[in-house]
């Protein structure tokens, strides 16, 4: 009997390159691809909103979204993604679509994203200045806060954009895109990113 | 010529003479200082001749100091970064400038097209249309490119820019254009009061007219004032200063275009750096702070080089210690003008003579006549003598009907001042007239925007101050700031008094528009000829079409056609605003979205490990698909294929089939909703199985087709076909929001989670069953066609597995999460190896798909309905669906409706082509005689010939009928044979065995 190997391939994988792009000198941007996470789709059964909000509230501590907003809790971070409905992202393994779907039966339809998108964080001084040529998003930090989210959209490619806690004084982005288009806008961020320096990287563990 | 900055002052201006820079023009080196321009520089050189006219190849010089420029235009760069159409009079100079004059040969001082200037009188307005009439296919072949070569403007570089573009959006309160002493004070008051402000100037300094006129403002020197404001915006975060950027356009929703030219200042762009940044500005409030343009008189000889705008006079004097003449005749018709004179005599230059178009001079400009020792003529210029050397002597026509003439190499001229009103009439809108300014002036503006300063026709400087600072400090506020403004910035306003002249009548070429070559005889000529009408009198001579949009040259145009006409100016009416206001490159528009980058590009899970399989890709949409597999020596793409479809229908192949669009349906309601959805239902369809579906347009056509699983009691896995993936989901999402929001029914696009393979043959279960775990039954009983269910893999993984068949064949589709999807291709190889396996690309999935009969995009083509493909058996009498209705509209259940067929050639040597039209034997080809047409075509390797689908009147009734297959694209005609559509195991047998 042959011998399958089941490798995991992020959409990344094979486009990735860790270590300094562009510009040598002070890195202007960081960008991290996370790779290690269960993505899924939350949708309020018809009529059964407030019991899924009830139902999130009760396993998470935290409210679900109820307008573009990326709310913590301990363990995942639940982004609104349409009306009455919010992704659930977690750390793979923590709250995969196994686990959600007794939480949520009857409340929530559940669709498995883990393997949809592909996650990048970006981050350093720059951050900002280059997503604006990314970005029809104002990205003020009086505007688009901590926590503040959107379903929008990238060189024509659909993007969930949100704001993550802010590490070592910087500001955090964080982008989930469709997996297919993820090496086509890798390469796009890339460009944009160049002139300010960048420091690639990828992470199993999410920020 | 002299090359050795013999015209530049020894003192002052706005240059560094500590970066002395060489630059070429016309392979002749110079050399001038950072902070100059090209124009500067050349001025600085003594060089006077830049160009040579469009329409007339006669000498040109440097008219203005700015963007409104229409003769010193080069060509700059050069090899592919050759920018034809510069101006002069912008571009920054930098270490090693090439730039080369236009439209002359073989050299700008001797050009043989000049001659063309002995033919003026058939060149006049209108003349292409007039002269060159007949016969009329000389146009095409004689004419035009002869015209085009005698015309015309610089080169383009003919081949691909190797510079990088790109867009970027910005947002803010108040977005000011313009950094003149009005945007400057505008931009201070906006900020002050806590607002986002975007400054931008076209310039590569801030200052406007302040670097050139200079004054007083707050006690300080222009100069000084400007460092200190700037130094304060400098200082606030939220306060952004463009410079070398450019607004040039108002949009929809208070988004604002702009160009900057980050990198044109040097000659090649810093490594990872873009040329050019498009800027979408997304601004609460605009303030047009443009300042205005120093407009012509219309004279004879008003082109010859030497004759000069008196505000770029004094840009170059004072800004540039540049001297473009050192014996000025100043001519003007206004306060302002005398200006020149003033700067001619404070840079030691003499002043030959103020000609005067007013009555009056006042008793200051007198006494500074007398102090000069010039004279100053009551009259106005009628002549200038000289040519490409430049001005050499001016005839003048004083007052009173006496003569004058004045010795001078250089005429300053000002007619007055044109508020720049673009960006405010961009959205339709029409300037109105003032007559104290003699100018147009904005009447209303696009929401959210103001104009401020001599964009508004307040050209005082204490004015312009203060009409910025507050336009902005309502913007702030109306943006919701209210920070204090502080104290605003003071200054004189110097008095304005013009008495309007236009055109002085005289002997010899007077133009109106210098880049078109438009003469004021011209426009004369047009309203004689019935082209009155502003946008006619455009049109008809091509006045303001030029890439400097007749910014000196429009309101002259009309002006003299209002006066042939004997209507006022207001009455003659201004054409249409468009942006963008100064020429934009096709490139910044680009941006990142060229060659491999036009568009995003989709991968399938499978793609890295096809390519290290040598596969051919194909773009079908934005994805790359695998179209075959070559191995080495196969001679070309149909020995290729011809193999993958003999392993798939011999043994086993497999395919990723990933790219089809797929769509978790949750939700109590549906089954109902896809009964809605699809002609055929599907709540009736049990758990574990799958089932073809056909979905209809609302107006009774095919939209798509794809197979649907029910994976549980409420929850489908519809697919889609690769095309219509998205439109697919946008539909449903439609029917579920907005006509059936009473369904309890959740979408979601999965097509990016699942990897999916078709693996498909005879030895398909044989592969099946060395990779899924033992414990599963994959037999005829345990799984049968149209089985759908979760299974395990060996390992642990758990796949869907699909038993449905495209090609034909016993058949499996088998998903698993996206990111195991190489895994799958290399095990599915591995399972593979001892029956043969074979990857297959799209062209052997055509293959097999045509043998078989299937209908694909071809034959889903938005004509067809569901009778026309063959399946109106499938639509549902028992319940409705979208399109049903109209489906039943008489056309659409027409018998003589051209169906699906097939099609061979009777020779079976010959290839069959897709789009060659369906003929009656014996029956002349063309429209009444056409009976349809061949959608798909395959070389067949069970057929053994060139085979296809076709839709053809009445298609199935004619089985065996020869017709002939017309092609008058590829010159071919033949005979075809009409057969049944299916030509590979029309029992089924295979695929359920």
């Amino acid at each position: 009997m042959a011998d399958f190997s089941w490798d995991v391939r992020s959409p990344l994988d094979r486009t990735l390159v860790a270590g300094p792009y562009g510009v040598q000198g002070d890195a202007g941007v960081a960008l991290t691809e996370i790779r290690n996470f269960d993505l899924v789709q939350v949708m309020a059964r018809r009529g059964k909103a407030s019991e899924m909000a009830q139902t999130a509230q009760a396993r998470f501590g935290v409210a679900a979204p109820e307008t573009p907003k990326a709310v913590g809790a301990s363990d995942a971070t639940l982004i609104w993604s349409g009306p009455d409905q919010f992704f659930m992202l977690s750390k793979g393994g923590k709250h995969s679509i196994e686990a959600l779907a007794p939480v949520f039966a009857g409340s929530a339809s559940l669709s498995d994203q883990s393997h949809a998108r592909a996650l990048i964080n970006v981050s350093g001084e720059k951050a900002r200045t280059m997503l604006a040529k990314l970005s029809s998003i104002d990205l003020h930090p009086d505007v688009f806060g901590v926590g503040a989210a959107a379903a929008t959209s990238m060189d024509h490619t659909s993007v969930t954009l949100w704001r993550g806690t802010d590490r070592n004084g910087q500001v955090v982005f964080n982008l989930l895109v469709f997996a297919t288009f993820a090496q086509s806008l890798w390469h796009t961020i890339l460009d944009s990113a160049a002139e300010y320096g960048v420091t690639i990287g990828h992470s199993e563990d999410l920020a | 010529m002299r090359g050795d900055q013999a015209n530049r002052l020894n003192n002052g201006g706005l240059i560094d003479r500590s970066a002395p820079l060489n630059f070429r023009f016309d392979g002749k080196t110079f050399s001038g200082f950072r902070g100059d321009t090209l124009a500067s520089a050349l001025v600085a050189n003594g060089v006077k001749l830049v160009g040579r006219s469009f329409k007339y190849h006669r000498p040109r010089g440097i008219l203005t100091a700015g963007s409104e420029e229409p003769n010193a235009l080069v060509e700059l760069r050069s090899g592919a970064r050759r920018e034809a159409n510069t101006k002069a009079t912008t571009a920054e100079l930098y270490e090693g400038l090439e730039a080369a004059s236009q439209n002359r040969w073989p050299s700008l001082n001797f050009d043989v097209m000049s001659v063309n200037q002995l033919f003026a009188p058939i060149f006049v307005a209108g003349f292409y249309y007039k002269t060159f009439m007949w016969p009329a296919k000389f146009w095409e072949a004689i004419y035009e490119p002869a015209i085009r070569r005698a015309a015309g403007l610089g080169r383009a570089a003919q081949v691909p820019d190797p510079d990088h573009y790109e867009k970027a959006w910005a947002h803010c309160d108040v977005v000011i254009a313009g950094s003149g002493p009005a945007g400057l004070a505008a931009a201070l008051a906006a900020g002050r009061s806590g607002a986002r402000v975007i400054l931008c100037e076209e310039d590569f300094v801030l200052g406007g007219r302040l670097l050139a006129d200079g004054g007083t403002i707050d006690g300080l020197p222009a100069a000084e004032w400007v460092a200190r404001t700037l130094a304060e915006l400098l200082a606030m975060p939220d306060v952004r200063i463009m410079t070398r950027t450019t607004l040039f356009g108002v949009y929809d929703g208070g988004t604002y275009g702009a160009i900057e030219r980050v990198n044109d200042h040097l000659p090649t762009p810093p490594e990872h750096q873009v040329r050019q940044r498009l800027w979408r500005i997304v601004a609460k409030r605009s303030i047009v702070a443009a300042g205005s343009i120093e407009r012509p008189i219309v004279f004879a000889g008003n082109d010859t080089p030497g004759v000069m705008m008196a505000s770029a006079m004094r840009n170059y004097i004072n800004r540039y210690a540049a001297v473009p003449a050192r014996r000025i005749a100043l001519f003007t018709n206004n306060e302002d003008g005398w200006r020149t004179a003033e700067t001619a005599i404070a840079a030691g230059l003499q002043v030959a003579a103020v000609i005067d178009a007013r009555p009056d001079v006042s008793p200051a400009h007198r006494s500074l006549a007398s102090k000069g020792g010039f004279p100053v003529l009551h009259g106005s210029v009628a002549g200038v003598d000289g040519g490409k050397a430049g001005v050499r002597k001016i005839s003048v026509s004083l007052t009173g009907g006496a003569r004058a003439e004045v010795e001078a190499d250089g005429l300053a001229v000002s007619g007055g001042w044109n508020p720049a009103v673009g960006l405010t009439s961009y959205h339709r809108g029409r300037p109105k007239w003032r007559d104290d300014i003699a100018a147009f002036v904005p009447d209303g503006a696009p929401p959210g925007m103001v104009a401020a300063g001599a964009a508004n026709g307040a050209f005082g400087l204490g004015a312009c101050l203060r009409e910025g600072f507050e336009a902005g400090a309502a913007a702030a506020r109306d943006a919701g700031r209210s920070g204090s403004t502080g104290s605003m910035p003071i200054a004189d306003d110097a008095a304005f008094s013009l008495t309007p002249l236009w055109h002085v009548a005289g002997k010899g070429k007077a133009f109106v528009d210098q880049q078109h070559d438009v003469t004021a005889s011209d426009v004369e000529l047009a309203q004689r000829e019935g082209f009155e009408s502003v946008e006619h009198l455009k049109r008809y001579t091509t006045l303001g079409m030029a890439t400097d949009q007749g910014k000196t040259s429009n309101v002259a145009g009309l002006a003299i056609m209002a006066a042939v006409t004997g209507k006022s100016i207001p009455e003659t009416g201004t054409t249409i605003y468009r942006p963008p206001y100064v020429p934009v490159a096709i490139g910044a528009f680009a941006g990142h979205h060229r060659d491999e980058n036009f568009h995003a590009t989709r991968l399938t899970p499978s793609h890295h490990w096809a390519a290290e399989q040598g596969a051919i890709f194909v773009d079908t949409g934005l994805w790359k698909r695998a179209q075959w597999y070559p191995r080495a020596g196969e001679k070309d793409w149909l020995e290729s294929v011809t193999r993958e479809v003999k392993a798939v229908r011999s043994g086993v192949g497999f395919c990723d089939v990933s790219t089809l669009g797929k769509i978790d349906v949750h939700g109590r309601d549906a089954g109902t909703f896809l009964d809605r959805v699809y002609i055929n239902a599907f709540s009736s369809l049990a758990v574990g199985k799958a089932r073809y579906g056909l979905m209809l347009r609302e107006d009774g056509i095919v939209y798509d087709d794809g197979t649907t699983s029910r994976l549980a009691e409420d929850h489908y896995f519809l697919t889609t076909t690769t095309a219509k993936a998205g439109l697919v989901m946008q539909h449903l999402e439609f029917c579920r929001q907005v006509l059936f929001p009473e369904l309890d029914v959740q979408l979601t696009s999965v097509s990016d989670q699942w990897a999916q393979f078709s693996i498909a043959g005879p030895k398909t279960r044989d592969l099946l069953k060395e990779i899924v775990d033992p414990a599963e039954d994959l037999s005829n009983e345990g799984f049968p066609f149209m089985g759908a269910r979760e299974v395990k893999l060996r390992g642990g993984l758990k796949a869907r597995l699909f038993r449905i068949s495209f090609s034909g064949e016993m058949a499996f589709e088998i998903s698993v999460p996206a990111r195991y999807g190489e895994a799958m291709a290399r095990n599915l190889m591995i399972a593979g190896k001892p029956f043969g396996v074979t990857p297959y690309g799209t062209e052997a999935l055509g293959v097999m798909r045509i043998e078989k009969g299937h209908v694909a995009g071809p034959e889903l083509n938005g004509t067809t309905t569901a009778a026309d493909l063959g399946l109106g058996k499938m639509m549902s009498t028992k319940k409705d669906f979208i399109g049903r209705v109209m489906a039943g509209r008489e056309a659409l259940v027409a018998p003589d409706r051209q169906v699906v067929v097939g099609i061979k050639p009777t020779d079976k040597a010959r290839r069959l082509r897709s789009g060659a039209h369906i003929i009656p034997k014996g029956e002349t080809p063309g429209p009444d005689n056409d009976q349809g047409y061949v959608t798909s075509v395959c070389f067949s390797p069970v057929v053994d010939q060139w085979i296809g689908l076709g839709l053809v009147e009445r298609g199935r009734e004619r089985i065996g009928e020869i017709v002939r297959a017309h092609d008058p694209l590829r010159g071919e005609d033949y005979d075809v044979e009409l057969c049944n559509s299916v030509f590979y195991d029309p029992d089924g047998g295979r695929q359920r065995g």
